[in-house]
């Protein structure tokens, strides 16, 4: 399998290069950027792990939707890149602190025996479905956290609407539900009158 | 014959054969699929010429036939403008995301039994996510050109196509939940089966009657993901002039356009395959085949030109409203009305 | 199962290609006359006079927000809607999975009701 060793080398690189990218290029929009090419290189090296699933659903939610919610965020928040450094020095302590948690939290990840392992998984079979796998065991033996999952969405669903929301009192809002059910009854009415005469 | 000429060949190129084999189906895959982007806009400025009472273009060639020709020729003479206050690599970057995720959707595709170019177990997913990254080329097309009305063209069509891919994803699960399976190719076996197709009506056992809601809200939905009429308000002339594509000209601004119209090729194709199955023929007495899928396809490219000539532009509540308000819970409630059939002694998809 | 990818990956090359040509193209055989005029932006023809990257509604992110939260369902759902047919067939778990599901979907549309009475899904 030497092609599959140089694409992840490819995907690899691309993935490293895009994540520096995002910490080092001094405009938000092609940080953001970057972040979706580091997204898509890793789905492309989990598809290599046998990971269909996961990788598709990697683009789909996170290059798909999630990165669609930054990259509004940091275009229309129209982000002050001067006013950002000033308050550099400042938190840097705090910055350390977060990176240093981090690294260890790394460390600890990569020396567990998890990854001691063979350093890629089988093949599967040309034809096996890892979607139907995950769907055997999603709603049986994990049908608890899968309703945990469904109350976090919820959640973060009722506090994006109360955090977010808010009514403007500046505009002059038409329902448009009103204005589909409308009838030609409702705005006109024809009338019959007898012909006046001169 | 062809046997023995793919045998010579599979030699002369020794291991590097299976690339070369993929880069042919790929090349006879997108020479025809430009044609039909070329002949869709012809087809486009005819019919709607038709339905105006016109008789459209005529005048490059015969009847008009290499008017295509002639504007993409046209196109490509013409200069590249990069405004002075525009961000140049992401004003590059913008057309090529446009285009690159609309030609990787077709990789899926199945035009037949054995007529693939990848045949993917999670297909749909697969399309499902790339058509998700066409929101890209609108965002960076709008951002970079830092120009107001490609600003705002872009903010409206990155919002309007992300509202109706919910719509879109939730009336897809259902057609997964009868096919069993995420595999365009199954999906389309899944519909050859059933009471009907044994008596030899197989259209009648198609996803479309049992899933008919279904297949409307997930057509309009195509045509709102594309940004058509009368979804067009991203580039609604009389408001935004065009959108995110105000300030691209020359070739930039052709990227736009190819893209526009390869997704509503796409869009129709889908829709021939998940819900009026893909290459099956309609009735027992006519083989299955290629062109029954083309002839589906052409219906549905047909009524795409048909809307634009009928509907006018609706008005952006209106489109956020039929979205979110309208089309998501019909295809929750027709989510809940299959499963309960599925489970239910009068299931049709056993 | 990766070899199926294989045809992806040159696709993904070869559309990425494709889309570079054409501008390639353009710039080299187009002509290249800047003018002040011309290179200004848009703005059937007057000056423009503030900067393009304006402030916007919030809803636009609130747009965003929900878009998100209803992918992720969908993506959760994806599995579900695949084995679903089976397991009816095969008689296990039915109606186990059924119930999981739709307390699921239950859970969800309360979300969604909130939604709609607090008026999230209007645009004003």
């Amino acid at each position: 399998m030497e092609f599959q060793t140089v694409v992840f080398y490819l995907f690899g690189a691309i993935a490293v290069a895009a994540a520096l990218g995002v910490i080092l290029v001094r405009n938000p929009v092609h940080a953001a950027l970057c972040l979706v090419l580091v997204f898509f290189s890793s789905a492309a090296i989990w598809l290599l792990l046998e990971a269909e699933f996961l990788a598709i659903t990697l683009v789909l939610v996170y290059v798909g939707a999630v990165m669609v919610l930054f990259l509004f965020v940091v275009m229309m928040l129209d982000i002050n890149v001067d006013r950002l450094r000033e308050g550099f020095w400042s938190n840097l302590p705090l910055g350390l602190l977060v990176a240093a948690v981090l690294v260890v939290e790394m460390l600890l990840v990569l020396t567990g025996d998890v990854f001691r392992q063979a350093s890629s998984p089988p093949a599967l079979p040309t034809d096996a479905s890892n979607t139907e796998s995950i769907g055997r065991v999603l709603y049986t033996l994990y049908s608890y956290p899968f309703e945990l999952a469904a109350m976090i969405l919820l959640v973060a669903m009722v506090a994006a609407v109360s955090l977010t929301l808010r009514k403007r009192k500046d505009v002059r809002y038409l329902d448009p539900a009103e204005q589909v059910k409308v009838k030609a009854a409702d705005r006109l009415r024809v009338i019959s009158m007898p012909a006046e005469k001169e | 014959m062809m046997e023995a000429t793919w045998q010579t060949l599979a030699t002369w190129f020794g291991p590097t054969w299976p690339a070369v084999w993929v880069l042919l189906k790929i090349i006879a895959l997108l020479i025809p699929l430009m044609l039909a982007v070329a002949y869709l806009t012809f087809a486009e400025r005819k019919v709607i010429g038709y339905m105006q009472v016109r008789i459209g273009p005529n005048r490059v060639g015969p009847k008009g036939w290499l008017q295509p020709i002639a504007d993409a020729l046209k196109l490509l003479f013409k200069e590249v403008i990069f405004p002075t206050q525009a961000n140049k690599g992401l004003y590059v970057i913008g057309p090529i995301m446009a285009l690159t995720p609309a030609l990787l959707a077709w990789v899926a595709i199945p035009f037949g039994e054995n007529t693939w170019i990848a045949n993917l177990n999670a297909g749909v997913l697969f399309v499902l996510a790339v058509t998700s990254l066409e929101v890209y080329g609108v965002i960076i097309a709008g951002w970079a050109s830092n120009s107001k009305y490609p600003f705002l063209g872009a903010m409206r069509a990155s919002a309007q196509m992300v509202s109706y891919e919910v719509a879109m994803g939730f009336g897809l699960i259902s057609v997964l939940l009868v096919a069993g399976s995420l595999n365009f190719i199954d999906i389309v076996h899944s519909q050859a089966q059933g009471r009907f197709a044994e008596m030899g009506l197989g259209f009648l056992s198609w996803n479309w009657l049992p899933l008919l809601p279904l297949a409307v809200v997930y057509f309009i939905s195509g045509v709102a993901e594309t940004n058509r009429a009368p979804f067009d308000v991203v580039e609604g002339e009389s408001e935004i002039v065009a959108g995110h594509m105000v300030e691209y000209s020359g070739m930039a601004f052709a990227l736009f356009f190819l893209a526009e119209y390869a997704n509503m090729i796409l869009v129709s194709f889908l829709t021939s395959i998940f819900f009026f199955g893909g290459w099956l023929s309609p009735v027992g007495f006519l083989p299955d085949g290629l062109h029954w899928l083309l002839i589906k396809a052409a219906v549905f490219l047909f009524l795409f030109l048909w809307f634009r000539a009928t509907f006018p532009r609706f008005r952006y509540d209106h489109i956020m409203r039929l979205g979110w308000k309208v089309f998501v819970p019909i295809t929750l409630i027709w989510l809940f009305v299959v499963t309960v059939w599925l489970l239910s002694p009068l299931s049709i998809w056993r | 199962m990766v070899e199926n990818y294989f045809p992806v990956f040159v696709f993904l090359v070869v559309a990425l290609l494709f889309s570079m040509a054409p501008l390639l193209l353009g710039r080299l055989l187009g002509p290249s006359r800047p003018d002040p005029e011309k290179l200004s932006p848009y703005e059937c023809g007057f000056e423009p006079f503030e900067d393009a990257r304006i402030r916007f509604d919030v809803r636009y992110y609130l747009i965003a927000i929900l878009f998100i939260l209803f992918d992720l369902e969908i993506a959760f759902l994806f599995p579900w809607a695949v084995v679903f047919k089976d397991m009816i067939a095969e008689g296990a778990h039915a109606f186990y999975v059924f119930g999981t599901v739709m307390v699921f979907l239950a859970v969800l549309v309360i979300g969604y009701i909130v939604e709609w009475k607090n008026g999230a899904l209007d645009w004003e």
